[in-house]
């Protein structure tokens, strides 16, 4: 199942599709020796700016694949679907980002890094991805 | 937005992916607009008139005449 769903992507959805895996892959072998130094190393200033840079490039990276993908894509069916994706997944990840920020401010919840807004925005357009992906599959699409 | 997509594809004994191919769009498009999940720009409108040498009001079915007819 997962080969035919290889193959009805599109050549914009697969060279998209490399590229975060590229950069997911970039991310896993950057983000731990970054955190040992960081917890084991007397690091100075400077270096702590490189390396909270170098942490988030893949991440950039991955935003960045999301606008070159929207711009590469030519089926105006998947350019479509994507971008209601991308609405539906913003709209999540601020709503929940404004409702935190006045439980947290209102002491109610624990101050959080501002990184996990991009992991919410990002694992919300994965669910509905996969929800609709699954959701065609079941509709024999 | 109702249209006769399917139809005239069954006529000529083209499976979505044949469809798919001549207008050069994925076969979940020709899909979506068969069951009128998607509304195809007027661009790719045209390009299905042209594919089925029709004018475009006998492939898609104007939503204010259907209304009025349904009136």
């Amino acid at each position: 199942m997962f080969a035919a769903k290889q193959r009805d992507l599109t050549p914009a959805q697969r060279a998209h599709v490399r590229r975060t895996l590229w950069l997911l892959i970039a991310y896993a072998v950057i983000l731990p020796p970054l955190v040992w130094l960081r917890s084991h190393r007397h690091v100075t200033d400077v270096l702590l700016l490189a390396m909270a840079i170098v942490a988030s490039l893949p991440v950039l990276g991955m935003f960045a694949s999301w606008g070159r993908y929207l711009s590469d894509e030519r089926d105006e069916y998947h350019q479509a679907v994507v971008l209601r994706r991308i609405a539906i997944a913003t709209n999540v990840t601020m709503g929940a980002a404004v409702v935190w920020g006045f439980l947290q401010a209102f002491g109610l919840m624990p101050l959080i890094e501002t990184y996990w807004v991009a992991f919410v925005w990002v694992v919300t357009q994965g669910a509905f991805g996969c929800f609709a992906l699954f959701s065609r599959s079941g509709a024999g699409d | 937005m109702e249209n006769r997509l399917r139809l005239l594809r069954a006529e000529r004994h083209w499976s979505q992916q044949d469809l798919a191919g001549r207008l050069e769009v994925s076969r979940q498009s020709v899909n979506a607009i068969e069951t009128g999940k998607y509304d195809p720009s007027l661009p790719l409108a045209f390009r299905i008139a042209e594919l089925f040498e029709l004018p475009i009001e006998e492939i898609f079915v104007s939503p204010s005449r259907r209304s009025s007819k349904a009136i």
